[in-house]
C-alpha cells in the first residue's frame, strides 16, 4: 500500500490520473481529498477516459467517539491505467456533495451511507431504504451513526401513471430461489417500471466482522454469498494481505485461480440450467444441471467441498488441488457443458426467447458502473484479471470475452466463451505447479507502527468472480483484528442495472429469463 | 395404523401410553400420509445461496427426487412441507410465518442447513440465529451447504420412509465410525 | 428435439439409487469431526472450542459438548488437533429433534485447570 499523498489541490489529482510520479506505487493509489475538493476531483474522474468508480463506502462515524467523523472513501478502478485510485475524504458534519448527480453509479452506495453513518448529499434527492428494514429503531447496529430521518421508502426514478398500476411481487418467489422483493410496475402484460427492496436478506455482515481476527472472518466472509465464495474470499483476503503487507506464495495464488475459475465454470452451468428452465426447454435444463453436478462433484474431488468452501486462507489457499483428479475429470464435466451450449445454440425455439430479450445498453452498463459478464456482453471490456492483474493472470492472462448488443444472448454467449478460457487457464496453472501454502501472517500483534486506520494498516483487494469484480477494503487496529472491512461483491454492482434491462420491452415471462441471465445473488447484495 | 394401537404395540399390554409416545405415534402416521406424494414449497429466510443450489438440484437428473413421489411446488396451498433455509432474518419473520400459515395442515416443517439449525450466524439484531423460534420443526438436517444426498434422507426420514440415524451417533473414533 | 433425444440415450442413466443403494459420491463429501476422547484434555476442548467458527464446540466440565447440527464441516478443529480429530464420514444426518444432533463427549480429565 502506498503513504497517504497530502493533496494540494487538482493538479495533483490530474498528475495521478496522468502517469510518471507513482510508477513505484503499485497497482493501488491512495489519495487524500479534502471535502471541498471532492466534487471537483469527482468531476474530473467521471470525464476521464477509462475511469470507473467501482465504489464508494464510509468509516468511522463512531457513536461513542464524540465528534468522530466520518471518512468517505472512493475506489476508482483505471483500467486502462492498471491501476486502483482510492480517495479519502474526511466529511465533517452531516452533507457532503452530492456525487451520484455527477456519477449515477453512486447512488445505491448513498443511500447505503446515508442509513449507516448518518451523513447524505447535498440536495434533496430522495433516498431509498437500502438494507435496514422499515421497523428498526435509531438503537439498532449500524456501522456509524443513525440517520436524523429515517429515509421513507420511496423509490427513485419510479413511474406510475396513465394506464399503469404497481403490484408487489415476493420477497416469497419461485422453488428454490433466493427471497427478494420486487414492486413490478405494469399496465397488464408489459413492464414498464421495476424496483427492488433488497433489506430482506441483509444479515449485517460488515457490522459482524469488527473486531475478528482475519480468519475468523474470513468463514463469514466466504459465506456471505456462498456462490462466490471463491470471489468474495480472495477478495477478502487479498485486502488483509495488503493491509498487513504480507505476500502469497505463488504455488498458492495458482490454487486460488485454480479455485476461481471452477467456480466461473460451475455457476456459468447453473446459469444456462436457469436459462433453459426459465424458457421452459426441460431437456436443455437436465443437460446443463448434468454438467453443473459434474463440476460440483469436480470441486469436491479436487478441493474438498462442493462449492469450494474453505480453499482461500488469509496469506495463501489452506488446501491444495489434486491435480491428478482434476485433469481426470475436468475435460469430461466441461464437455457436457460444453455439448449443452452448442446444441442450445442451435436450438430456434430457444434462441428467440433470447434474442433481444433483456437489452441493457452499453452506455446504461457504463453509466452505472457494472462489471462481469453483463457489462461485457454489451461491449464494454471490463475484467479485473486483465485490467488489475495480480498474481497469477499477469503471468496467465485470460482472454476477455465481449459480446454485443446486450441482450440475453449476448450474456450466454459470453459465459460459454468464459468456460471454455476457464478450462484453458486451469490447464495452464496446473502445469505451472499448484499446491497449498500461506504466508505467515503475523495474527496476534502488528509489527507495524503507525497510528490506527493510517494506510499501512489498510489494504484493497479484488478478484473477478463469475459474476464480476468483486471487491473489499480492509483496515486492521493494533491487535490486527479488523477495525473495518467493506465488502463489494460484483451482485452489489450489478442489481442495479437489472431494471435498466428489465424494462425495455419485456413482458412478465421474460423477467425469469433475464434474471437468469445476470446470475447475480440477493445474497452477495444485500450482505 | 391408528395413534392409539400404535402407542399400544409399543407400550405393552398393561400399561398406558405416555403422552410422549402417543405424540410420537400420530407424527409418524401424519408423516406416513405423504410418504408417496409430497409437495414441498422451499422458503430462504437469508441463506447465501448454496443451500438454494443443492435444492435446485432435487430435481436434476442426478438426484430426481420425482421418482420417490416429491415435487416441488411454488404454492403454499398445496404443499405438505416447507423446506426452510437461512437464520431466520427478523425482517423476514412475518413473510415466513405467513408461508407457513398458507398452507393447509397436517404439514411439515424441515429446517435445512447449518444457518437453519443455529450455526453461522448467533441470535443477535439482524437474525434469529435458526428458525427454531419462528417455526415448529420437524426434521432438522445439517450441512454447509447439505449435499442433495443429505437432503433427499432428510426428506426420506421426514416421511418415514428411512430410520433416523443420527441419534445413535456418537461422533467419537472409539464408536461408530471408521 | 431428436437430437437430445439421441444423446440422452448414449449418455445414458446417471440418476444415483440413493437410498436403495449406496452412492459413492458421497466419499468425497466433508463431513462433521469425530473425536478421541483418549486425545482430549481440557486444554485441548478449550482450544477446540475457540477454534470452531460455528459455536459447535463448548465445554461443560469434563465433557466437550459437540453440536452436530451448527457444525459446517470446515475441518478446523481437525487442523488444529488432527491427533484428536478425524473426518467422521457421515452424511446422514437429519434429526426428528434437535437434541439428537447434541453430543456429549468425555474428556480425558486430566490436567485440568
Amino acid at each position: 500500500m502506498t503513504a497517504l499523498r497530502q493533496d494540494a489541490g487538482l493538479p495533483g489529482l490530474l498528475s495521478l490520473l496522468g502517469h510518471d510520479a507513482v510508477a513505484d506505487d503499485g497497482p493501488v493509489v491512495t489519495v487524500a481529498v479534502a471535502a471541498t475538493d471532492t466534487e471537483a476531483a469527482v468531476r474530473r474522474l467521471a470525464a476521464a477516459p477509462g475511469a470507473r468508480l467501482a465504489d464508494l463506502f464510509a468509516s468511522g462515524g463512531n457513536p461513542a467517539i464524540d465528534g468522530d467523523p466520518v471518512v468517505l472513501r472512493m475506489v476508482w478502478g483505471l483500467d486502462s491505467d492498471r491501476r486502483y485510485l482510492v480517495t479519502e475524504s474526511v466529511i465533517e458534519g452531516e452533507r457532503y456533495p452530492a456525487l451520484s448527480d455527477i456519477v449515477p453509479a453512486a447512488f445505491t452506495e448513498e443511500c447505503e451511507i446515508y442509513e449507516q453513518f448518518g451523513i447524505r448529499p447535498a440536495g434533496d434527492k430522495p433516498l431509498n431504504r437500502v438494507a435496514l428494514p422499515p421497523q428498526v429503531d435509531p438503537g439498532f447496529p449500524r456501522l456509524g451513526r443513525p440517520p436524523a430521518e429515517q429515509p421513507a421508502d420511496v423509490h427513485a426514478a419510479h413511474f406510475v401513471g396513465g394506464q399503469a398500476f404497481e403490484f408487489p411481487f415476493g420477497p416469497v418467489r419461485g422453488v428454490g430461489v433466493e427471497s427478494l422483493y420486487y414492486g413490478l410496475v405494469t399496465s397488464g402484460e408489459e413492464l414498464v417500471d421495476l424496483y427492488l427492496f433488497t433489506w430482506h436478506k441483509h444479515r449485517g455482515v460488515e457490522w459482524r466482522l469488527r473486531g475478528r481476527t482475519p480468519r475468523e472472518a474470513l468463514f463469514q466472509v466466504e459465506r456471505t454469498e456462498g456462490l462466490g465464495a471463491v470471489g468474495v474470499g480472495w477478495a477478502f483476503a487479498a485486502a488483509t494481505e495488503a493491509a498487513a503487507g504480507v505476500e502469497p506464495p505463488a504455488r498458492a495464488m495458482r490454487t486460488r485461480a485454480i479455485a476461481l475459475e471452477l467456480e466461473r465454470l460451475y455457476n456459468h452451468a447453473a446459469a444456462t440450467a436457469a436459462l433453459c428452465q426459465s424458457t421452459g426447454l426441460a431437456v436443455g435444463q437436465a443437460a446443463a444441471e448434468i454438467a453443473l453436478e459434474r463440476l460440483l462433484r469436480l470441486n469436491a474431488a479436487a478441493f474438498g467441498h462442493r462449492y469450494l468452501f474453505g480453499v482461500v486462507d488469509i496469506g495463501g489457499a489452506r488446501c491444495g488441488p489434486d491435480a491428478a483428479a482434476l485433469r481426470r475429470e475436468l475435460p469430461g464435466a466441461y464437455g457436457e457443458l460444453r455439448r449443452a451450449a452448442d446444441a442450445l445454440l442451435g436450438t430456434n425455439s430457444f434462441l428467440d426467447r433470447l434474442e433481444a430479450t433483456g437489452i441493457l445498453t452499453q452506455e446504461a452498463a457504463q453509466r452505472l458502473g457494472m462489471v462481469g459478464p453483463v457489462a461485457r456482453a454489451t461491449g464494454l471490456r471490463v475484467d479485473a484479471r486483465a485490467d488489475h492483474p495480480a498474481a497469477p493472470y499477469a503471468e496467465h492472462p485470460p482472454a476477455v470475452a465481449t459480446g454485443q448488443g446486450g441482450d440475453v444472448l449476448a450474456r450466454f454467449r459470453v459465459m460459454q466463451a468464459e468456460a471454455a478460457e476457464s478450462v484453458r487457464l486451469i490447464g495452464d496453472l496446473l502445469e505451472a505447479g499448484a499446491g497449498p501454502g500461506c504466508a505467515d501472517l503475523p495474527e496476534g500483534t502488528i509489527s507495524r507502527t503507525g497510528p490506527p486506520g493510517s494506510p499501512d494498516r489498510s489494504g484493497l483487494g479484488w478478484a473477478e468472480s463469475s459474476r464480476g469484480e468483486a471487491l473489499a477494503w480492509v483496515s486492521l487496529d493494533e491487535g490486527g483484528r479488523i477495525a473495518r472491512a467493506r465488502l463489494r461483491p460484483a451482485s452489489v454492482r450489478n442489481w442495479r442495472g437489472f431494471d435498466d434491462a428489465c424494462r425495455s420491452q419485456n413482458v412478465f415471462t421474460d423477467v425469469p429469463i433475464i434474471e437468469a441471465s445476470f446470475w447475480l445473488t440477493v445474497a452477495g447484495m444485500s450482505r | 395404523m391408528t395413534a392409539a394401537s400404535a402407542a399400544e404395540s409399543s407400550a405393552g399390554p398393561a400399561r398406558p401410553a405416555s403422552t410422549a409416545e402417543t405424540a410420537e405415534a400420530l407424527r409418524r402416521s401424519v408423516a406416513r400420509q405423504f410418504r408417496r406424494s409430497l409437495h414441498i414449497r422451499t422458503l430462504d429466510t437469508g441463506s447465501c445461496a448454496a443451500c438454494e443450489q443443492e435444492i435446485r438440484l432435487l430435481a436434476a437428473p442426478h438426484y430426481d427426487l420425482h421418482r420417490l413421489g416429491f415435487f416441488f411446488t411454488p404454492a403454499p396451498r398445496h404443499a405438505d412441507l416447507l423446506m426452510v433455509t437461512g437464520p431466520m432474518i427478523r425482517a423476514f419473520d412475518i413473510a415466513a410465518r405467513k408461508t407457513y400459515a398458507a398452507m393447509p395442515g397436517p404439514k411439515l416443517v424441515v429446517a435445512t442447513g447449518a444457518c437453519a439449525l443455529g450455526g453461522v450466524y448467533s441470535s443477535d439484531a439482524f437474525t434469529h440465529g435458526g428458525i427454531g423460534e419462528t417455526l415448529p420443526v420437524d426434521v432438522w438436517i445439517p450441512g454447509c451447504p447439505p449435499s442433495p444426498l443429505a437432503l433427499l434422507q432428510g426428506l426420506l426420514v421426514a416421511v418415514d420412509r428411512l430410520a433416523e440415524k443420527v441419534r445413535e451417533l456418537t461422533f467419537t473414533q472409539e464408536g461408530d465410525h471408521r | 428435439m431428436p437430437l437430445w433425444f439421441v444423446r440422452g440415450l448414449r449418455r445414458g442413466v446417471v440418476t444415483t439409487r440413493y437410498p436403495a443403494r449406496p452412492d459413492s459420491s458421497a466419499a468425497a463429501l466433508p463431513t462433521p469431526p469425530a473425536f478421541r476422547p483418549q486425545a482430549l484434555t481440557r486444554e485441548l476442548a478449550d482450544r477446540l472450542c475457540l477454534v470452531c467458527p460455528s459455536r459447535a464446540l463448548t465445554r461443560s466440565g469434563d465433557v466437550l459438548v459437540f453440536d452436530a447440527g451448527a457444525c459446517t464441516a470446515c475441518g478446523r478443529c481437525q487442523e488444529a488437533a488432527p491427533e484428536a480429530v478425524t473426518p467422521s464420514g457421515e452424511f446422514e444426518l437429519a434429526a426428528t429433534d434437535r437434541g439428537h444432533l447434541v453430543k456429549r463427549i468425555p474428556l480425558l480429565g486430566e490436567g485440568d485447570s
